[in-house]
């Protein structure tokens, strides 16, 4: 096709956005909305992502030893936990029976008293490890219980399966919501363009007595589609700008709160800005040929 | 170049159990003829005229146009072959939106004409129609008799190899009736075959010339007859 048709084509396409003002205006903001609610989720799913790790990082089993192992067979334990799969790198920490001992009596230096009664140490030997899957610490704290030496394991299993349904849950609540949205807006593309093409029924006819191609008949539909996806896209990624910094705004006034748990790496908006740009006018112009595609194969009949 | 060859056309109509429009109809009509086809209604004149632009298929027999076999022909030639015929219809089908140098350059960028190109042919054609006063007007603001001369510019933009007109003088003034059909026939002088479906039996008999007259679907006469006017 010629580049100054196909310019006719781009023309034509974008002047039904204007002429089918309702319908257009209609689609803009179901895509606006959609892309909006899509944007910011994905922004806080990050989030939670990091503070969740965070939080996950702060997890840990403690291994029991016997308190009459050698220095090898420690030695050998310590290798057999390193090299477990869900074993964080370097998330192995040995904490020996005086260490222990000491922090203990300091703990509880008011009562110094009574550990003169003890003639000797009552704390174990412990291995703090640090597992990079929550979902599977029990099954990692089980193997670390049939290594030979170990006596007891301890691991956090409730906090373990709060954390992997957390997720679970934001997961299936954020993949049940974009579906909504993108089936809503693929409706309304779908819907405008269908008014589009009736308000076009005469020159479609005109177009397929002469001869017109498929493609040529369809190019301006297309163009109208994704026009409006994309303008969609660019206005909801600022939309999400500003009130994504308004959430990261809320969330620094009270940093404290959050230091604690150690979160204060949240995703900041310029680190993300053209990524999510492109997504936006990407997945609007997508959406937009999608309803596109559908309308055009039922009621343009070529 | 049109070719029927014992050509049916039945069409399934759940109310009445189908209807056979057309019955081993077999017509040939050679490069730069000019044929009137006339019959009453439900005849099956439009019928013919469909099968011709391959809006419809033949339930039996065959049919040639232009050198395509169209029961052969795929849907993705079927806009090339389309773009050797030029339509003329009886309510225009002119686009009110456009104007009407618009509505005859919408065509030849259909078929992805140049800019250069578009711009030499649509004044020809307005001109040839005597319309280039009317250029930037809209449809809604001519006559049924201009508007019908802005379809035959139209039709004839696109250098069809034949023209195909269904009752083109239908909704106009019978007496800018003459003027439509002597556009056809200036059209024919150079060279294009035009096939006019009228019910206009004064307008036959005033011009002459080869007539098909159908009848209930089968062909009643296929031949020459005089003319009312001379030097044909
Ligand atoms: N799409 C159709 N479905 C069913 N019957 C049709 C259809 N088109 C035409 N007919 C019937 O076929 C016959 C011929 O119609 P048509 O070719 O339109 O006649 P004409 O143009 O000569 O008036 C008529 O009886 C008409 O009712
Ligand atoms: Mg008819």
């Amino acid at each position: 096709m010629r580049m100054s048709n196909f310019g006719y084509l781009v023309r034509r396409g974008v002047g039904s956005v204007f002429r089918n003002a309702m319908m257009s205006v209609a689609s803009f903001c179901v895509l606006l909305v959609s892309l909006l609610l899509i944007g910011l989720s994905v922004l806080i799913a990050m989030d939670i992502n990091i503070i969740m790790s965070n939080i996950e990082e702060k997890n840990e089993i403690s291994v029991y030893v016997r308190g009459d192992l050698s220095t090898e067979e420690l030695n050998h334990i310590s290798d057999v936990i390193s090299s477990n799969p869900n074993t964080m790198t370097g998330g192995v920490v040995y904490y020996s029976k005086d260490q222990a001992w000491e922090d203990e009596k300091e703990k509880l230096s008011e009562y110094a008293e009574l550990f003169d009664y003890l003639e000797e140490n009552p704390m174990p030997d412990t291995f703090r490890v640090t597992v990079s899957d929550v979902s599977r610490i029990s099954d990692t704290a089980a193997e670390f219980k049939s290594i030979e030496g170990v006596e007891r394991v301890d691991a956090p299993y409730d906090f373990a399966r709060a954390m992997v349904n957390i997720r679970a849950t934001l997961s299936v609540i954020a993949l049940g919501l974009l579906a909504v949205m993108i089936v809503t807006s693929v409706i309304i593309v779908y819907n405008a363009i269908r008014s589009s093409v009736f308000a076009r029924a005469k020159e479609i006819n005109i177009m397929k007595v002469v001869g017109a191609t498929n493609s040529f008949v369809k190019i301006p539909f297309f163009i109208e589609g994704m026009f409006i996806g994309i303008a969609a896209g660019a206005a909801a990624w600022g939309l999400t700008k500003v009130i994504y910094e308004v959430i990261v705004q809320l969330f620094e006034e009270d940093i404290t709160i959050w230091r604690i748990f150690g979160l204060v790496n949240i995703v900041q908006f310029d680190d993300v800005t053209w990524y999510l740009l492109a997504a936006d006018c990407v997945l609007g112009a997508l959406l937009g040929a999608i309803g596109t595609i559908i309308s055009t194969g039922k009621y343009v009949k070529v | 170049m049109v070719e029927l060859k014992n050509v049916d056309v039945h069409y399934v109509d759940g109310a009445k159990g189908g209807v056979d429009a057309l019955n081993d109809v077999n017509i040939r009509i050679n490069d730069g003829e000019f044929v009137f086809i006339v019959g009453d209604s439900g005849a099956g004149k439009s019928t013919l005229l469909k099968l011709l632009t391959r809006e419809i298929q033949p339930t039996g027999g065959r049919v040639f146009v232009n050198g395509y076999n169209l029961k052969k022909l795929r849907n993705r030639k079927l806009p090339y072959f389309r773009r050797s015929l030029g339509m003329i219809f009886q309510d225009f089908r002119l686009i009110p939106t456009l104007t009407v140098y618009e509505n005859v350059a919408f065509v030849l960028r259909v078929i992805d004409k140049s800019k250069k190109y578009i711009r030499q042919r649509v004044p020809y054609v307005l001109d040839l129609v005597r319309l280039n006063d009317k250029a930037k007007a809209y449809p809604g603001q001519l006559s049924g008799g201009e508007q019908q001369r802005v379809a035959i510019a139209r039709a004839f933009a696109c250098d069809p190899k034949i023209i195909i007109a269904d009752e083109p003088t239908g909704n106009i003034d019978p007496k800018l009736s003459y003027d439509i059909v002597e556009l056809l026939q200036d059209i024919n002088d150079c060279g294009t075959t035009v096939i006019m479906v009228t019910h206009n039996h004064d307008l036959v008999k005033f011009y002459g010339g080869r007539v098909i007259n159908l009848k209930e679907g089968s062909i009643a006469f296929d031949g020459t007859i005089e003319g009312a006017i001379e030097g044909e």
